[in-house]
């Protein structure tokens, strides 16, 4: 199986506080995987580091067999294939429909095929009624499903998710599941997801990476972690003893 | 109190009376400060928007300057431009002085710091999450900075606005490098400078009620374009 990425030493500091020492790491095709771990863990950092938003201080990153070189060609080629629902799920000024047709028109789709894809990824997530509303004045969890039906409309490779359900409802939360696991399974997309929720994180990861501290401190199958967890903290994380 | 009252009065006459001499005047005004704003605008929002966005060296130190020069006095910009148009000046072969030109050229001077420098903030006021949605979403750098800038339309009209209320009101500059000769040169500013002289009191308020009336029109037009970009959200609502 090829890997799709692969981290060796990857460091990252802030002042001189290294929040980010990944001895190595491995993600292959076609799997979903969950980061778990504490607050300030490293968690958002490591995916940035993952979606070439943040550059690394030290340590080799390669993406879909590619060493990373950070050159700007190579950077936006690589992250054509990515797509990423972040903690916050930033809109643009401007439409719902303009911000989950944004991706499509940088990359210079014919309109009619805009308005189609747009028209599908809204109805998704049930937000077709928001075409025309002005993202920025959505609720917390309809920003959070734009900003879902926003990623999927690019039909990225890699899918990078930075607790997508924070803000939903227990419904739209399941609904959301239920598609991650249809794409996945469906497109062969790889998901990549940081939740706090260790119910979401047994229902959905084939594989589990505990980070703690900037480090990854446990890395399975999601059976092994919850019944066989190695390191004390991950078991005392895992029981909600913090 | 008497001369304010005759002097609104015969203000409103002179409005209603369409005097040909004081709508050559008016319009020249116009003519000159929107000439200067659109170079302005032409040179300003790219030079801004590079300046916020580019990691060139001496990036800070530019920046700092053109805040400097924000502060401009219009005299002094008007001189600047004097000695460099006047005839011993290196652009005196020209004949540029005491001509419309030379005043937009004056103040241009004016208006293109303010207009890079309040662009520049917009932009640099913008979250990082405008870069890395763009980013993320596959925009290549040049079409995310696309993406910043218009995230940053309010505050570049606001760059406009003040530059635009700073050219209409300044008499320094175009009185330098104008001359405020009748009929070629001479604005609504240095109308008023020149009537207040002469004892024409009433007709000196009467235009500075013309100066007050452009920019209430103005001010509408610029709530307009405004409120297109307000519509889309980011009012803050205070109850
Ligand atoms: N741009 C930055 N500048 C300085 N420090 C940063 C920056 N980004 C992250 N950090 C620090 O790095 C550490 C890891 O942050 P990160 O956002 O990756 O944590 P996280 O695991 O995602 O946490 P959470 O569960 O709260 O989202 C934190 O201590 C944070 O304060
Ligand atoms: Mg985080």
């Amino acid at each position: 199986m090829a890997a799709l990425f692969r981290l060796y030493n990857v460091t990252k500091r802030y002042r001189s506080r290294e929040v980010l020492n990944i001895r190595k790491m491995e993600v292959n095709k076609g799997r979903i995987y969950t980061i778990l771990g504490p607050n300030g863990a490293g968690k958002t950092t490591l995916l940035r580091v993952m979606s070439l938003l943040t550059v690394n201080d030290s340590g080799r990153i390669e993406v879909f067999g590619e060493e990373v070189s950070w050159n700007k060609s190579q950077l936006v080629r690589l992250r054509r294939h990515m797509a990423m629902v972040t903690q916050t799920s930033f809109m643009f000024k401007g439409s719902v429909y303009y911000n989950v047709a944004y991706g499509l028109k940088v990359r210079k789709r014919p309109e009619p095929e805009q308005r189609k894809i747009v028209k599908e990824c809204l109805e998704l997530m049930g937000m077709s009624d928001f075409a025309d509303y002005p993202a920025q004045k959505l609720s917390g969890g309809e920003r959070q499903k734009v900003a879902i039906a926003r990623a999927l409309a690019v039909k990225p490779a890699v899918l990078f998710l930075d607790e997508p359900t924070s803000s939903l409802e227990p419904n739209s939360a399941m609904d959301i599941e239920h598609y991650i696991k249809f794409i996945n399974s469906q497109y062969n997309t790889t998901v990549i997801m940081v939740t706090h929720n260790l119910f979401q994180a047994r229902r959905l990861a084939e594989e589990i990476f505990f980070l703690w501290d900037g480090k990854i401190i446990e890395h399975g199958s999601c059976e092994d972690l919850f019944t066989r967890a190695r390191d004390e903290r991950t078991r005392a994380f895992l029981q909600g003893n913090f | 109190m008497a001369v304010f009252y005759q002097g609104i009065k015969e203000g409103l006459l002179l409005i209603m009376s369409l005097d040909r001499e004081l709508i050559q005047i008016t319009l020249l005004s116009l003519q000159v400060s929107f000439s200067a704003l659109i170079i302005a605008a032409i040179l300003g929002i790219p030079l801004g928007s590079v300046l916020a966005l580019k990691r060139i060296p001496g990036r800070k130190i530019f920046l700092n300057i053109i805040y400097t020069l924000m502060g401009l006095p219009p005299v002094l910009a008007g001189l600047i431009v004097f000695l460099f148009l006047s005839n011993r000046g290196p652009l005196g072969q020209l004949q540029l002085l005491f001509t419309p030109a030379a005043m937009v050229i004056a103040q241009v001077c004016l208006a293109l710091p303010i207009v890079c420098g309040l662009t520049a903030r917009a932009v640099m006021a913008q979250p990082q999450e405008v870069y890395d949605t763009a980013a993320m979403l596959g925009a290549t750098r040049r079409q995310a900075a696309w993406t910043i800038i218009k995230e940053s339309s309010l505050g570049i009209v606001a760059a406009l606005t003040t530059a635009l209320g700073r050219l209409m009101a300044e008499v320094g500059a175009v009185m330098m490098v104008g001359g405020n000769i009748a009929g070629k040169t001479r604005v609504l500013t240095t109308s008023i400078v020149l009537e207040t002289r002469m004892g024409n009191d009433s007709r000196a308020i009467a235009i500075g009620m013309i100066l007050l009336l452009i920019a209430f029109l103005t001010m509408l037009i610029i709530l307009k374009l405004e409120k297109r970009t307000f519509k889309d959200g980011g009012t803050i609502q205070v109850i």
